[in-house]
């Protein structure tokens, strides 16, 4: 045998990808691949029924690592390297600042895209039972993408780094009991200096990350254990669709031939297990319309990729990454405002520090977490759940309201102004 | 095994493994705290009484406070950090009171809420002389917001 093949038939170890069974194994046998089914439905890959949010935030995600390595390698967390590093990722390193631009830029289409694809899977219903649990995974891994977009901007060590930092750790300090307590721990200090910086150092380039990776392969697990994607909701209207049932094998002295005889298939999961073995029955019509995942669902998700980093590089060509000047203690920029994802909760905590810092957020925090144990109906047909989606949008249209206030109708001392003043400039 | 022996066994292996995680968490806790602070110290000098002119407050920026020096009624030290979440406020003239420029809270010259967000009045602090006669500022010490310090010139 020609010793070439033999040496790739050693790494692939599978059939050629001509037969059904090679593009079976193509995913079974590879550690990277086996996440996919090895057939998807034809309807999970249609563009409408998911918009790909996921995938995307998990490009973005990548990008982030990558360029995060990278921007590491000419970082220094002190005072004030901190800042002259940023100066120089601008003047003096090569790709420096497109490299800082496209980390910055995915950082905010993850915050855009997680949320968005929140809204999505709260739309389609495709919280409920058996994906509850998968759901608050996905509320923490929105949280974790805040928490890394708030210890990122701190890195700069510019203006913004150091007021939002104070403002930050402040609103921590309000918390019950423990908040004088969780301000020290995070600052190292009583005073925002060298050693916060360093400890928010950590916690984005180790902590966070490694959290967020953990939590992702949890996520992606779990889609995959529930079931894979949800039923697109205009599959729902559909009546054949609707009676497709998941039976329990019938008591050990019946016979399997009490599975109704049909054209349908019946799948058993045959292992060695105690209890019920499991089966389910899957109609014929229903096996015609998956697809093998290679290349049908491999090859969608590759043109998200590429329109993912190809977006991301488009505007990190055009669009520089914002910096202050250098993070000065003694004056508080006026406006001081975060980020635009922050300021629908500046908005909050400048009507009141406790209430509109801890107690709002923490409820809506844990609302979101309750929604798919709360939400006790089980259809997931848009007609059926007119009020949870009325509720879920009221919470949508207030966030955008607040953080469109924060970014627009707010000026110096926080007063409200006319949005046009941040183009014509203050009177 | 016995349901007595189970009991106590099953008790006792319960208050370990509490233990430990409880002692863990605590040791987490104390390694988060630093033992030093490397931080400017809380009490400081000034300088003398005749650097400071009556009128407006003068504000020292490094150490976050303005400095009050009234003919009749002497020496009193307001901190410039806002009650509310930490910003440095500003003290204007036009109208005689601090303003924060984070989310808008007012402060009278007295240090009271005008009005905004902050919960509570602006900290005062204590001022004395030192053996040098220069004034002497301690942040650990809060004082009421009527304390002066009346330096004979």
């Amino acid at each position: 045998m020609n010793p070439l093949r033999e040496a790739w038939q050693s790494v692939v170890r599978r059939d050629p990808l001509s037969t059904d069974k090679g593009k079976s194994e193509l995913i079974f046998l590879n550690v990277w691949l086996h996440i996919h089914p090895a057939k998807v439905k034809k309807e999970n890959l249609k563009v409408k029924h998911t918009f790909y949010l996921g995938f995307i935030t998990f490009f973005l995600f990548l990008i982030l690592v990558t360029t995060g390595v990278a921007l590491m390698i000419y970082y220094r967390p002190q005072s004030p390297q901190a800042y002259q590093d940023m100066k120089d990722l601008q003047f003096v390193v090569y790709l420096g600042t497109f490299l800082r631009n496209m980390h910055r830029w995915s950082a905010h289409g993850m915050v855009i895209c997680v949320f968005l694809h929140m809204c999505r899977v709260f739309y389609t219903g495709s919280y409920k039972r058996p994906r509850q649990f998968n759901w608050v995974i996905g509320v923490v891994l929105f949280l974790l993408t805040l928490g890394l977009s708030f210890t990122g901007y701190l890195l700069p060590w510019d203006q913004l780094a150091f007021w939002a930092i104070t403002v930050g750790t402040n609103i921590g300090s309000y918390a019950p009991l423990m908040g004088a307590k969780i301000r020290e721990l995070l600052l190292g200090g009583h005073a925002v200096g060298e050693s916060a910086l360093l400890r928010f150092y950590v916690l984005h380039v180790a902590v966070l990350p490694a959290l967020m990776t953990l939590l992702t392969m949890v996520h992606f697990w779990r889609v995959r254990k529930d079931g894979g994607l949800s039923r697109p909701v205009w599959k729902l209207q559909e009546e054949k669709s609707a009676q497709l049932v998941t039976i329990g094998a019938p008591d050990t002295s019946a016979a399997l031939a009490a599975v109704p005889a049909s054209q349908d298939k019946t799948y058993g999961l045959m292992e060695v297990v105690t209890g019920k073995p499991i089966f389910e029955t899957v109609s014929m019509e229903e096996e015609e319309d998956t697809v093998f995942s290679y290349p049908y669902a491999f090859f969608r998700e590759g043109i998200a990729l590429l329109v993912t980093v190809a977006t991301v590089m488009a505007v990190s060509l055009f669009w520089k990454a914002p910096l202050e000047e250098l993070a000065n203690p003694a004056k508080t920029p006026n406006p001081a405002k975060a980020p635009w994802y922050f300021l629908g909760l500046q908005e909050l905590v400048s009507h009141s520090a406790l209430l509109g810092g801890v107690i709002v957020p923490t409820l809506a925090v844990l609302a979101l977490i309750a929604i798919p144990y709360i939400d006790s109906n089980p259809s997931r047909r848009p007609a059926d759940r007119k009020w949870a989606i009325r509720a879920f949008t009221l919470f949508v249209v207030v966030n955008v309201v607040l953080i469109v206030v924060g970014t627009f109708f707010r000026g110096p001392g926080w007063a409200l102004v006319p949005p046009w003043v941040h183009i014509t400039g203050a009177e | 095994m016995k349901r007595r022996s189970f009991v106590s066994w099953g008790t006792a292996g319960l208050v370990a493994v509490c233990s430990a995680i409880g002692v863990s968490l605590g040791a987490v806790v104390r390694f988060l705290t630093p033992s030093v602070f490397y931080e400017p110290p809380q009490t400081f000098k000034i300088g003398n009484p005749a650097d400071f002119s009556y009128g407006p407050p003068t504000f020292l920026a490094e150490e976050k406070i303005f400095v009050f020096r009234d003919p009749e009624k002497g020496f009193a030290v307001a901190s410039a950090v806002c009650t509310h979440l930490g910003c440095t406020v500003g003290y204007f003239q036009s109208d005689e009171r601090f303003h924060c420029p984070c989310h808008g809270s007012v402060f009278n010259a007295d240090g009271t809420v005008q009005h905004g967000p902050a919960p509570r009045p602006l900290e005062w602090f204590e001022v004395t002389l030192a053996r040098d006669g220069q004034l002497m500022v301690d942040k650990d010490r809060a004082v009421p917001a009527n304390y002066r310090l009346m330096v004979a010139s």
